[in-house]
């Protein structure tokens, strides 16, 4: 279930401070954060965010259908590369 | 036999379930449909008037979204979630269930018959 309209879409203030400043100064340097929780926002389309996936962070560059999406969607937690198989050995 | 929406042909049930032979329409939008038109659920499609028939079919090729458009559209949804490469579109592409499922047992819907599974890399 979604969440209420009524609260509108999360999104954690400092990163949502950090895009607005990027966007008004026309800066294009990668805004790091950790916040997977917070909701893609029109925004931020055109900035690139580094999330961080527990690791590293991941940078990734926001496009418009990105909106609506949370962040911690874009920048994978595990790592699975699949298992061997027999015939690699 | 009544022709709406394209090739649907529903038989002599009654209007409120023959409309549910149309892709994109159960039975709560059926009736919301005959609702509006104000036709009759109760009555089978065969005693329709050919007026009704018009007024319903007018009503779905205006309001609803069916068939091969609403295909097109899930479709293009989908295609949406692979192409921006979130969590989502990723499972879409590798054939798992998408909305958290365990797959360490089950998800044989996603997944396919046993041990048939096809080594497909995003």
């Amino acid at each position: 279930m979604g969440r209420s309209i009524k609260k509108g879409v999360y999104v954690a203030e400092k990163l949502l401070k950090r895009v607005l400043e990027a966007k008004s100064a026309q800066k294009r340097e990668v805004i790091k954060t950790w916040s997977r929780r917070s909701t893609v926002l029109p925004e931020m389309v055109g900035l690139t965010l580094a999330i961080h996936n527990g690791k590293k962070f991941i940078p990734v560059f926001i496009s418009e259908n990105m909106v609506g999406c949370k962040l911690g969607e874009f920048a994978l937690t595990r790592n699975y590369k699949g298992h061997t198989s027999k015939g690699s050995k | 036999m009544a022709r709406i929406a394209g090739v649907e042909v529903p038989s002599n049930k009654r209007v409120e379930v023959g409309l549910t032979y149309i892709y994109g329409i159960g039975r709560p939008k059926s009736r919301s449909i005959l609702e509006k038109v104000k036709v009759d659920l109760n009555k089978k499609v065969k005693d329709l008037s050919p007026d009704e028939v018009t007024r319903i079919r007018k009503h779905i090729e205006a309001d609803e979204v069916v068939e091969g458009d609403l295909k097109k559209q899930i479709n293009q949804d989908i295609k949406r979630l692979m192409d921006i490469n979130c969590f989502r579109g990723r499972r879409h592409k590798m054939g798992l269930p998408v909305r958290g499922q365990r797959t360490k047992t089950n998800a044989r819907t996603r997944k396919g018959p046993r041990g048939s599974m096809i080594k497909k890399k995003k």
